[in-house]
């Protein structure tokens, strides 16, 4: 059994890189471009779902009891609101528990809580936070729970809901254009890059032919050149997210405190992987499309 | 044995290059192929490389039929056959071992067995002394020489050689040949392409002359039949 060295193929590779330097940088940094452009989108709309659930704007009503109702009164109606169709979950919040709430949002303005606190008399309502099952059938639900004696007021997203989840469609088919045009812009690149190099070294490629080299032997220096773009240009897309992230999220916890963002740390591996693995196909198939000549005979 | 059978080749264009060539070459046989320009010699080295394909009729090459060798097997079958072209191809940046090397390298051979076979062979053309030289150093004689080790290097039954001496100075031509010829008594098939008159009537070999595709005339004992 004859053996191929690794280090060979390898070799040959990053020297086919080295040689045509210019085109490996701009297929490396269009790969890494398109990558870190679908990191950023992925990212934003893990981040927008995360926020939207933090807000708890999405099969939610909030649902807010007169301010002069008893204990046994909210009592009663916390089990009339149980007992209606197309209710989940029913979270009661207390006033005492919503004040200290909103003291916490109001940490840095403690004189407007001192005339609260003053006055001795709790402003905030007793509060339910009602999740439902059926979408379809929000509008009776929100209904119902108007009717019930003692509520004040029912607060219920469903269009805001609706719409967010409207903004959040539109940017996932505009991200999906996007990525598709970029991944085809990578894609005529790399083929490029790799047939500049086939070209570069024909007659090598041919005098491997009379000597009877096999076609795996010939392509697969270019097959790896492939490979190596993608990882170097996923490496590189890596840093770029990571630091932009940690840029973006530093201000917007600094100015939005009310945007609650994703820890990098929390997606890093899924980020890493998902560039790796995209880098490296994005490149295999790029070479062995631009080789599918050698391929054959 | 390399056998034609009424092989005919036609080219894309439509073109005939070869049109009902009939031959037989046996093992360790020495044969001259002689013919003006567009007789078609190249194209009969091209169709036994399995470069091209027949159009009709029988190549058998040993215990290959080029017609219908898979794709994936035309590797090891041109393992078999060294080549060598008139303007050398060698690779300029290498040097003459390194040129032999290749040849070895390519087909996985481990790095012991190139480093003991590719000496041997470069003493075998005479060319002991310029291992490390690059192929601009070297006459054309030399750099023919380095391609016909390349040729030997994984030890092929046959040497196929396309007007090995149309580049180089008459006077090294004669070496070469004369290479050839020692090659030849190593066992091997020897296929010479080549349009010096003087040389094939001095080697007294056998000489298949070509014209227009077909083969014209076939004897053993020099003649240059080519503008017959
Ligand atoms: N790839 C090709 N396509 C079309 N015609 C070709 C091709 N190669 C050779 N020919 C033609 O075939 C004929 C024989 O060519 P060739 O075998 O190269 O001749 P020789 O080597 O004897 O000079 C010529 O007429 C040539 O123009
Ligand atoms: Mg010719």
């Amino acid at each position: 059994m004859r053996k191929y060295s690794i280090t060979y193929f390898i070799g040959q590779s990053i020297k086919g890189l080295w040689r045509n330097g210019i085109m490996s940088m701009a297929s490396i940094t269009v790969l890494m471009s398109c990558l870190a452009v679908m990191g950023s989108f992925s990212l934003l709309v893990i981040n927008i779902n995360y926020n939207l659930e933090e807000i708890g704007v999405l099969n939610e009503i909030v649902v807010f009891v007169e301010t002069e109702r008893t204990e046994l009164e909210v009592v009663d109606i916390y089990n009339q609101i149980r007992s209606l169709d197309n209710v989940n979950t029913v979270t009661h919040i207390t006033k005492e528990e919503v004040k200290e709430e909103e003291r916490l949002r109001f940490e840095k303005y403690p004189a407007v809580f001192k005339l609260i606190d003053d006055g001795g008399k709790n402003p905030y309502p007793d509060t339910f936070i009602v999740t439902y099952n059926d979408n379809s059938k929000v509008n009776t639900l929100q209904f119902n729970l108007n009717n019930i004696k003692g509520v004040e007021n029912v607060r219920c997203n469903k269009d805001l809901a609706k719409s967010i989840d409207e903004v959040k469609n539109g940017i996932i088919v505009i991200f999906i254009w996007f990525l598709v045009i970029l991944f085809v812009v990578s894609l005529f690149v790399i083929i490029n890059t790799i047939k500049l190099g086939v070209f570069s070294r024909r007659q090598e490629i041919s005098i491997m032919r009379y000597v009877g080299a096999t076609n795996w032997f010939i392509v697969l220096p270019f097959i790896l050149e492939g490979i190596i773009i993608g990882i170097v240009a996923s490496g590189f897309a890596y840093l770029i997210q990571w630091y932009s992230y940690l840029y973006i999220f530093n201000t917007i916890s600094k100015d939005f405190q009310i945007i609650n963002l994703i820890i990098f740390e929390d997606v890093r591996i899924f980020v890493a992987l998902g560039f790796l693995a995209i880098g490296v196909v994005t490149g295999i198939i790029g070479s062995s499309l631009s080789l599918s000549k050698y391929l054959k005979a | 044995m390399i056998e034609f059978k009424n092989v005919k080749k036609v080219f894309l264009n439509g073109t005939v290059a070869l049109d009902g060539v009939n031959l037989k070459i046996n093992d360790g046989e020495f044969v001259f192929v002689v013919g003006a320009s567009g007789a078609g010699k190249t194209t009969l080295v091209k169709l036994l490389l399995r470069e091209e394909k027949i159009t009709s009729g029988k190549l058998m090459v040993d215990e290959f039929d080029l017609a219908k060798i898979p794709n994936y097997k035309v590797p090891f079958y041109r393992r078999q056959i060294g080549v060598v072209f008139q303007d050398f191809r060698l690779f300029e940046k290498k040097t003459v071992f390194e040129n032999v090397a290749f040849a070895m390298r390519v087909i996985g051979e481990p790095a012991k067995v190139i480093k003991r076979r590719v000496p041997t062979i470069l003493k075998i053309v005479n060319l002991q002394d310029k291992f490390d030289c690059f192929p601009t150093e070297l006459s054309g004689g030399e750099q023919q020489r380095v391609a016909l080790a390349r040729a030997l290097a994984n030890n092929p039954r046959t040497i196929i050689a396309d007007e090995p001496t149309g580049n180089i100075d008459p006077n090294m031509s004669l070496e070469i040949m004369n290479l050839l010829i020692k090659i030849q008594k190593k066992n091997k098939t020897v296929i010479v392409v080549t349009h010096e008159e003087k040389l094939v009537d001095y080697f007294q070999q056998r000489v298949i002359s070509l014209r227009d595709g077909r083969v014209i005339d076939d004897r053993t004992g020099g003649m240059f039949n080519a503008q017959v």
